[in-house]
């Protein structure tokens, strides 16, 4: 009786054992690539708002602090979204008549507020505070990106989890003095890891990695 | 140092009103599941209240005593949780991850003291009760366990203000919502690690007592009460 499988099916079965782990490895990588992409964060990916808000207009061109629409940054987890009010104190006056903003207008006039769309959405078994990171030396910046050069606001960062803890793990790496935190043109020092190493001391910063810090 | 929260309860104060019991249902959104599923034994109370008729009729005296998580330093729960939701923190808390609960309900089946609820289904709120949940507190969904967590929301926005006034946590500036609650200020919540804090002198009382001690798991949880020579 003649063997039903060739020799070479040896050679063949023991490559493709030995490729399926490089397969399936490479699968996981992808996987966990393809969550990490964009695709899935929305990270850089600019939205649309009904009111085609330009931080970059604002924020670079007129210069504008970043507390003065976000006013409860320092002292609340929220940073705040601004009422209209504070678009009509100069819209009142700058581009009154302007056609684009008409919908500013026209909330200011019925009291309805813009349904602007969320960028940074966390989930919600996530408890973010901005006023302790802010008093704790993290720049605006850190987090959100160069603002002033986004026309329509994007998400800078992942927003994953482990994007929190590379931060929370070692602070050093990216906290700044606090008078710098809201300025958008913060360069880091080429020696940021020893002016960090002495903001997380003067600061006292903790390395929080305990799950219930922000899970609760 | 880090804080060690702990409570004591003194039952000789507590009368059994049940504020407490509602004040955490309000706190940590708590749904209630209805009489039938109650029958099973499925009723969800972090903190609940347990009587106890002492002498026959009619020489009888009710007591009552207070029930929530111990939060053990030697937790029976926290070492059989295979994805480590269950877990220890360094303020001694006994915290759960609901985000990490697969639901294998291990941890309730090692808890001596039965403070640990499973979600069998979706919380509901009839409308429009769904407009007074805490947006501090995390909705739990089906298949996951949850505890009292000594309403640690309360303990990391008291100190996060704190920090952010670079000031010291003074005792009693943590109130957990049973504590709040509490109008025969039975309950008393603070730093164990402090040993000037009302908390600590109360664990110190001769009148104290932990709940099922001899099964070592080191309660952080006081029960103050009359002890009688027999």
């Amino acid at each position: 009786m003649s063997q039903i499988f060739h020799r070479s099916a040896n050679t063949i079965a023991r490559v493709s054992i030995f490729g399926a782990v490089f397969f399936i490895a490479g699968l996981l990588v992808l996987l966990a690539e393809v969550n990490r992409s964009p695709w899935m964060t929305e990270s850089r990916v600019a939205r649309e708002q009904p009111i085609q808000f330009s931080h970059e207009r604002h924020v670079a061109g007129n210069g504008i602090d970043c507390r003065y629409c976000h006013t409860s940054v320092e002292d609340s987890s929220f940073a705040g979204v601004p009422p209209t009010k504070t678009c009509m104190n100069c819209h009142s006056q700058i581009f009154a008549n302007s056609p684009f903003l008409e919908p500013v207008r026209d909330s200011f006039r019925t009291g309805r507020s813009i349904q602007w769309t969320r960028v940074h959405d966390l989930p919600d078994f996530v408890y973010f505070n901005h006023s302790i990171h802010v008093n704790k030396g993290v720049g605006c910046t850190t987090c959100h990106g160069q603002v002033d050069r986004m026309p329509l606001m994007w998400q800078e960062s992942s927003l994953q989890m482990e994007w929190c803890l590379d931060c929370h793990r070692s602070p050093e790496r990216y906290v700044r003095p606090r008078g710098a935190v809201f300025r958008v043109d913060y360069v880091e020092p080429p020696d940021q890891i020893e002016l960090g190493r002495r903001l997380v001391a003067e600061y006292q910063i903790q390395r929080l990695t305990s799950c219930s810090t922000c899970h609760r | 140092m880090p804080h060690k929260w702990g409570m004591a309860v003194d039952l000789d104060r507590c009368t059994g009103c049940g504020a407490c019991v509602t004040a955490c249902h309000a706190e940590n959104n708590i749904p209630t599941v209805g009489p039938a599923q109650a029958a099973r034994g499925r009723a969800m109370h972090w903190l609940r209240v347990e009587r106890y008729w002492e002498g026959d009729f009619p020489d009888v005296r009710l007591t009552f005593r207070p029930v929530m998580c111990q939060h053990c330093d030697a937790a029976p729960c926290e070492p059989v949780c295979p994805t480590y939701a269950s877990h220890h923190t360094d303020e001694g808390l006994n915290a759960q991850v609901y985000n990490r609960c697969i639901g294998t309900r291990y941890c309730a089946n090692a808890c001596p003291y039965s403070v640990r609820f499973f979600d069998f289904f979706n919380p509901q709120w009839p409308k429009p009760l769904h407009l007074q949940l805490n947006p501090d507190v995390s909705v739990r969904e089906v298949g996951v366990m949850e505890k009292c967590t000594f309403c640690v929301q309360r303990i990391r926005a008291v100190e996060i203000d704190a920090k952010a006034e670079k000031r010291e946590l003074k005792d009693g500036d943590v109130k957990p919502a049973c504590v709040q609650g509490c109008s025969a200020r039975a309950l008393v919540f603070g730093d164990l690690n402090d040993p000037e804090s009302e908390v600590s002198r109360l664990s110190r009382s001769p009148r104290g007592s932990k709940l099922l001690e001899d099964v070592g798991t080191l309660p952080k949880v006081t029960y103050l009460e009359r002890q009688t020579q027999v």
